[in-house]
């Protein structure tokens, strides 16, 4: 057949105003349309099918390339990263995203570095909180599971609409016969992974990404990761290490999960590790308080996200009509509305802005769920 | 969205009628006519038979599946890349064994069933013969080229969840299932999956086992079948009417009353009953019983143009599609 040829070339169509970071599967640039009158800006990423330091060839597309791509050219939601198109050219894969100015972890940072540690305005909080919450609901009712939610894949655009982004481990959850669990061991990054995905678990459910919510729910209150455990690296491709330590952060607050709480605990694989841990009551209230929290619907809503039992966990839907939402201050769609003070551009650099080149940076392995080790993502993590 | 198909890319870029795919495959041919000329090949249904058929005419993309031991609804989903990338690419541009390797490597992908890209291209070699290009850069490169031409419109929906969804619904026994899931299978070798949403043609397929199974013998399937639509159309434009010459059980319910006794019973009258129990059930569920016609026509169509192919059907198709690439320089 004739060499495959773009119909349509990046650089033609995109003017790359500069480099935004380098993921684990490529580059992502800051771009915007050659189109006079466009003024709309994006963020292009790029997927590379080379290994550093070889010519480039094609080599196949990763599983997790075609997951984003499949995925995110069929959602549709106000608070899921929008895709704008897809440019497959010259061996690589450009993903052009709108644009999203912050995103959760940076606007943690910025409230944690701030010499006085204000804390994100409460408003701030509700709104983002209630807008992922209905992106991941929209995610779940077309069975979608994102299992990498974390503050770094959160984004907010200036206008304060939260959009969810980075759906590169995203799977449908409806598909019969095959497990989920087949193909990719490990989802999460770590600090935002499920007990039941610590314990062993392959029942993959909705509620490991509400628990993910949960997390981010109190990183945004804390300014700090609520569970921040240490990971145990891999040591055989072949085994998932148990995650004692980060087992051990959650147990701390949340107590032990016993069967009076989590009816079905005993029968998760790693279930017997419980047994070596120090019992713990249940901390929660406490470290609500102690990071100087005092609304008690807040409380409770995050009670229901961190809930041990996946089957009692709130559903992101359940959750969106808890009265934390409803009561107090008024529920606003842009998560700055009434803030006095603007949060820092999302830096981009001119060193690193030449799209066309090769990268320096070793991209996603081709065929990459069979090599099966996802090690390197969490801990970019 | 994604597991929702009415507001999926399969309904609103995929879907289309017959007479526009008729007209996009009428312009393709006429983008290149001297080829057209040049390489005669079989007719659309006679390809669609030889990449995509399980019986008469063992397939080529059928026969790499079996042997890669793929699941079959990956296979039915590089069945409809391959069928959806012919609707925007000429045929004689391409190297079609190219074309299918590619689809089903990039199906078992997005199945959650990977397979390394060397192994596709090793076993369509071994299936294909050297027709088939031996570097995976190849088949890598024909993948920007399909994912490209599909406008990244990979999630595809299938009928085969209806069929399990009505299976408890419509009391339907194990082997009108299986049945049902045969005939799905071979939905995927005509164009109904671009132009009829899934679950109409999961409703084909079980109308179609429940009214097989009444039939006597095989030879009057064709009657059989034509006299159910036929009251099939009674009852779609008069509900209310019992369906003539198959009595319907005036409670309407298919799971109702004494239905449940009867599918056991494999009697011609029983059998008969249900037929026309299935067809009120359509009718009360408003189901578009003129689409199931169409549909089960296609179907039936598409079984007597297996019976008619010649044995040596499969050799001659292939022996013209190799000529077509291997003058044309489209390895
Ligand atoms: N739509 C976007 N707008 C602005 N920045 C983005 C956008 N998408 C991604 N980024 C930036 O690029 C980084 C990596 O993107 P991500 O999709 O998470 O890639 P990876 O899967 O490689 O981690 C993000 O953390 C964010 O800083």
């Amino acid at each position: 057949m004739p060499p495959y040829r773009s119909k349509v070339r990046v650089l033609e169509k995109y003017q790359i105003i500069g480099f935004i970071s380098s993921g684990t599967y490529g580059r992502v640039y800051k771009a915007r349309s050659r189109t006079p009158g466009n003024k709309k800006e994006f963020a292009i990423k790029k997927f590379k099918p080379d290994k550093e330091g070889e010519v480039i060839q094609y080599t196949g597309i990763s599983q997790s390339a075609c997951r984003e791509m499949a995925l995110c050219s069929e959602l549709s939601h106000e608070n899921v990263i929008h895709l704008h198109e897809i440019i497959l050219e010259d061996k690589c894969i450009y993903m052009v995203f709108e644009y999203a100015e912050h995103d959760l972890l940076q606007i943690i940072h910025y409230h944690s570095q701030n010499p006085d540690r204000r804390p994100i305005p409460e408003t701030t909080v509700k709104s983002v909180l209630w807008q992922l919450l209905n992106g991941v609901s929209y995610l779940h009712q077309n069975w979608v599971l994102h299992r990498d939610l974390k503050p770094a894949n959160i984004m907010v655009t200036a206008a304060g609409e939260v959009k969810i982004g980075d759906l590169g481990l995203a799977r449908l959850f409806y598909k019969p016969i095959q497990s989920l669990y087949t193909g990719d061991k490990v989802v999460v990054t770590i600090w935002y992974r499920a007990p039941e995905l610590l314990l062993g678990s392959k029942h993959y459910t909705t509620a490991i990404d509400t628990w993910a919510v949960g997390c981010i729910f109190a990183e945004l209150l804390a300014l700090r990761p609520i569970f921040k455990g240490e990971e145990a690296k891999m040591e055989k491709k072949s085994t998932v290490p148990f995650q004692r330590n980060q087992m051990q952060k959650i147990i701390e607050i949340l107590g032990t999960p016993t069967p009076e709480r989590w009816p079905d605990v005993r029968q998760n694989p790693e279930y017997h590790q419980l047994s070596s841990f120090k019992q713990y009551g249940d901390n929660l209230k406490a470290w609500y308080q102690q990071i100087g929290q005092t609304n008690p619907q807040g409380y409770d809503l995050l009670a229901g996200l961190l809930n041990y039992d996946p089957t009692q966990r709130l559903s992101a839907q359940q959750a969106l009509e808890h009265p934390y939402f409803h009561e107090g201050a008024k529920l606003s769609l842009n998560a700055f509305e009434g803030q006095t003070f603007e949060y820092p551009h999302r830096r981009v650099t001119q060193e690193d802005n030449d799209i066309s080149l090769p990268g320096t940076k070793r991209s996603g392995l081709p065929d990459d769920s069979i090599a099966g080790n996802r090690a390197k993502r969490l801990k970019e993590g | 969205m994604a597991a929702n198909y009415w507001s999926s890319s399969q309904r609103l870029h995929w879907q289309m009628s017959r007479e526009k795919l008729a007209e996009i495959r009428h312009n393709l041919d006429a983008q290149d006519e001297k080829a057209v000329q040049a390489y005669p090949l079989p007719s659309y249904r006679q390809l669609s038979i030889f990449f995509n058929s399980r019986t008469a005419c063992p397939s080529q993309l059928i026969r790499l599946g079996r042997r890669m031991q793929v699941r079959q609804q990956a296979l039915a989903t590089a069945q409809l890349y391959v069928r959806r990338f012919y609707t925007k690419v000429p045929i004689r541009d391409t190297n079609p064994f190219l074309v299918m390797a590619t689809c089903l490597y990039l199906a078992l992908k997005m199945e959650e069933c990977p397979q390394h890209i060397r192994i596709v291209v090793s076993e369509a070699r071994s299936c294909f013969s050297d027709i088939m290009p031996a570097y995976p850069e190849k088949l890598a490169e024909c993948e920007f080229y399909v994912i490209s031409e599909l406008n990244s419109y990979l999630i595809v929906h299938h009928p085969y969840r209806t069929l399990q969804e009505l299976t408890p619904i419509l009391n339907l026994t194990s082997e009108d299932n299986s049945t049902s899931w045969q005939v799905i299978n071979d939905s995927c070798v005509t164009d109904l999956p671009l132009i009829y949403p899934p679950h109409i043609i999961a409703l084909t397929a079980i109308f179609l086992s429940v009214v097989l199974k009444s039939s006597p013998s095989q030879t009057s399937l064709h009657t059989t079948a034509a006299a159910a639509a036929a009251a099939a159309a009674a009852v779609a434009t008069n509900p209310v009417a019992n369906v003539p010459a198959i009595p319907a059980n005036t409670g309407g319910d298919f799971n109702g009353g004494g239905a449940s006794t009867n599918l056991s019973g494999n009697g011609q009258g029983q059998q008969q009953n249900r037929v026309g129990r299935l067809i009120e059930w359509y009718a009360e569920s408003k189901v578009d019983m003129e689409a199931i016609i169409d549909c089960t026509q296609e179907i039936i169509s598409l079984y007597e143009v297996w019976e008619s192919l010649p044995p040596q059907a499969e050799k001659v198709f292939k022996e013209q599609l190799c000529k077509m690439v291997k003058q044309r320089g489209i390895s």
